[in-house]
């Protein structure tokens, strides 16, 4: 299924949590650099995709997330630095509520899984801010000094915030940690690879990449403390941050330009969705599962994960992605630069073998 | 740039794969910077900062002088120069490297003996060649945890008479046993050349740098840029010619010299090893000296009506391999960084202790520092490294300059011996 969001260039697209025929899609005019920007409320029936709501920007939008607390909102971020609060609700077509504090463009906002009362939304002016959506200023900053092209509550506690920004760190904030000039800060992880010690003999040498710009990263939904980031090397990495020295655990390649964006299956714990600037969507297995393929442990984190499997519809860069979290495990939303949305089963595009594994 | 080509410069970016730059978060580096200039009023400020003229161990007009003495003499100019009250002075911190048992018993004694009442403590620390910065940066965070509210980072050495064997005691078996910890006590010399060979640092490079430090010691004398922050200081000393015992005044540093090139520097004969590259021209001189920076709260700075010099922000304390310690800026520099939100197109000045030319000019080129903005007024090589005096001395000279030029970000940061590398970020005001 398909619906084109003519003129505008999608940028996110998010399933609603409450009904599994709605979507939300931000998209933007001239490709986000310049104009309008565009937030579409869509309805699934069996006679395709048809918008139920349509929202004008004055800039560009990069972001969207669906209210945890009510079924008919959603917060957008957008190219100049505001973030808006739409709901079907309201008669116009004019945000409820806006908020403006950051400097630069905000590319990403995630809602709090837990108390579902606060977000979180990240900036290119090197900040990520935590909100009350029933309150007009935002409740806490904290800096990443870097471009942060996304951020999340942990899905599981309603106090950790993880970051990753184009410095090349997955930052971990704590708000349980005491206000100090750490600014809640609990974990610095350089996604490239810690550096050797100079002179230092212990340890074994480990791999380690340049640093480069990290674009996308989420919360695994059943393994609590890892998270997948990827980014401008095209590499995706796992990481498990009850240690994070270890470096990644997994690392998947095969995508040809950067990782735009990441989704972690919310029916497999070992099953993730991401679209790049190669205008590919695939899907991986990070090779968690009790029945991967068994391999030898010697060969590092590359050794880890398989890629199930490909879509090759979009023909321009795919820069949102979303699993539906109802109904057949194997459906997700794809939106892309060709102004498209595709709703598409992901079985579809693997072997019998790996796609059973979809109820 | 309009914002639209700054967005497709940025979105670009991200098509270049594993070869690419990471951009620069346009907007956030200038807000680092601009964030630091801003004035609160629980800044920890430096309201007085001096020194007195570094001179020549063995020779120069400190030869036959006390540490002790030289501390005094620092802590009346400070006290005359901010006009502070020095009853309300709370704690003092002296950094000094080579004096038994720390020097704590005679730095007491010379700041009572410097008109600072009973109820002034004192107390001793070393960090090796960090160590007058260490003194520093622990009295501003005792004012900013709240423990006092006024005090003293200084720095002293007596190189003249303390400097010797006597300095390291002789190591246990058990220290001698593991590889790392037998690298302690490895000559200074013996390493740096080790490492000069290792990094590759060659001779040349090492004698350029060495002259451009004279050179604009010289430079910097001669235009008196110096006299703002020396505290001429009268002492005793004994003329080595006559043997009788003279009454002077040292104003001036004795070590820089003029007509000083790499050409010249490249006669000199290697110290630590025949085929080696480090010499007495490349490295730091012995000296004697003695440094004072009185700190306190902006708010408490503007209620005393004190002049305000500038204020600390940050600092950082790294550890590298002791075989590698001239590295240790190079670890501490990015640290301090990180800390106080900048990079380093947001600093004005940076001064980088001249323990060793091969050291210095190693961490600056690595961390691709602008070699126009480090040690404008020359460093140690040209006047000298008493060692625990260095760290306080670097505070006037960075503010001094940084006040003359009407720049504002300075850093100052060393390699310690051991292993580590200390930094501290300072902004005039």
């Amino acid at each position: 299924m398909e619906f084109r969001t003519a003129g505008y260039n999608g940028y996110a697209v998010k399933y609603s949590p409450y009904f599994d025929s709605r979507l939300a899609v931000v998209a933007s005019a001239n490709f986000g650099l310049v104009g309008n920007g565009r937030v579409y409320i869509l309805g699934l029936d069996a006679n395709g995709i048809h918008a139920e709501r349509v929202y004008d920007t004055p800039d560009s939008v990069y972001d969207l997330a669906w209210a945890e607390r009510n079924e008919t909102q959603v917060i957008v971020g957008g190219g100049d630095g505001s973030i808006k609060l739409f709901d079907t609700k309201s008669p116009d077509n004019f945000p409820v509520q806006e908020w403006k504090e950051h400097n630069r463009e905000v590319y990403s906002v995630n809602y709090n899984l837990v108390t579902k009362d606060s977000f979180v939304s990240s900036s290119w002016d090197g900040t990520v801010k935590v909100w009350d959506p029933v309150r007009p200023n935002s409740l806490l900053t904290l800096p990443t000094h870097s471009c942060t092209y996304s951020t999340a509550f942990a899905p599981r506690s309603p106090s950790i915030i993880s970051a990753v920004s184009s410095d090349s760190h997955l930052r971990i904030f704590d708000l349980r940690t005491n206000p100090s000039s750490a600014n809640h800060l609990v974990h610095l992880i350089p996604i490239h690879g810690y550096p050797p010690m100079p002179g230092s003999t212990y340890g074994p040498p480990r791999q380690t990449y340049a640093p480069s710009e990290c674009l996308t990263h989420d919360w695994n939904k059943y393994r609590d403390t890892v998270i997948a980031t990827a980014g401008v090397d095209q590499l995706i990495r796992t990481f498990d941050i009850r240690n994070p020295k270890a470096g990644p655990v997994a690392i998947l390649r095969g995508h040809d330009y950067a990782v735009r964006k990441l989704s972690w299956s919310p029916h497999l714990s070992d099953v993730l969705l991401s679209g790049s600037y190669d205008m590919t969507a695939r899907v991986w297995s990070d090779g968690s599962n009790a029945n991967a393929p068994s391999r030898p442990a010697n060969l590092g984190p590359e050794a880890w994960g398989d890629e199930l499997g490909r879509m090759n519809v979009h023909t321009e860069f795919v820069t949102g992605v979303d699993w539906c979290l109802f109904g057949a495990e194997g459906w997700v939303a794809t939106t892309a630069w060709d102004e498209r949305v595709c709703v598409w089963d992901v079985r579809s595009v693997m072997n019998p073998a790996n796609a059973s594994r979809f109820n | 740039m309009s914002a639209a080509q700054k967005r497709l410069t940025q979105v670009s970016g991200h098509l270049a794969g594993a070869g690419s730059k990471i951009a620069p978060t346009e907007g956030d580096s200038s807000a680092g910077r601009a964030k630091l200039l801003q004035k609160n009023p629980d800044d920890i400020v430096v309201t007085a900062c001096l020194r007195t003229a570094f001179t020549k161990g063995g020779k120069g007009g400190f030869k036959d002088t006390h540490a002790a003495d030289m501390l005094v003499g620092a802590f009346k100019s400070l006290i005359e120069r901010s006009k502070i009250d020095p009853g309300l002075v709370e704690d003092i911190a002296v950094g000094s490297v080579l004096p038994p048992g720390g020097g704590a018993t005679e730095f007491r004694a010379a700041a009572l003996a410097a008109g600072f009442p009973v109820s002034a403590a004192v107390k001793s620390l070393n960090r090796q060649c960090s160590s007058g910065l260490q003194a520093c940066v622990d009295i501003a965070n005792a004012i900013s945890a709240g423990m006092i509210e006024i005090g003293v980072g200084a720095g002293v050495e007596s190189m003249s008479l303390q400097y010797g064997p006597g300095a390291v005691t002789e190591f246990s078996e058990l220290l001698e046993s593991h590889p790392e910890s037998a690298n302690c006590k490895v000559p200074m010399g013996v390493l740096s050349e080790k490492m000069a060979k290792d990094k590759g640092i060659p001779r040349k490079v090492q004698d350029a740098f060495a002259a451009s430090s004279y050179q604009k010691a010289i430079r910097a004398q001669e235009a008196g840029l110096f006299d703002e922050e020396i505290a001429p200081l009268k002492v005793k000393w004994e003329n080595p010619k006559t043997g009788e015992t003279e009454e002077i005044t040292v104003s001036k540093d004795d070590g820089v010299r003029p007509g000083i090139t790499a050409e010249s520097l490249g006669k000199i004969k290697p110290a630590f090893a025949k085929d080696g590259s480090i010499h007495a021209g490349n490295a730091s001189q012995i000296s004697d000296g003695a440094a004072a920076v009185l700190l306190m709260k902006r708010s408490t700075a503007e209620r005393l009506g004190q002049t305000i010099l500038g204020k600390y922000v940050a600092a950082s304390v790294a550890g590298v391999a002791p075989l590698l310690m001239g590295i240790g800026p190079w670890a501490a520099i990015p640290k301090v960084f990180e800390k106080a939100g900048i990079n380093k197109d947001d600093v004005d000045i940076f001064e980088i202790n001249e323990a060793f030319a091969s050291q210095c000019v190693w961490c600056a080129n690595e961390l691709g520092l602008d070699m126009n903005k480090i040690n404008p007024k020359g460093g140690a090589i040209a006047f000298g490294h008493p060692l625990g005096c260095t760290g306080a001395r670097q505070v006037s000279t960075l503010l001094y300059e940084l006040r003359r030029r009407g720049e504002k970000v300075g850093i100052t940061s060393m390699c310690v011996g051991t292993g580590m590398g200390m930094a501290a970020v300072w902004v005039a005001e």
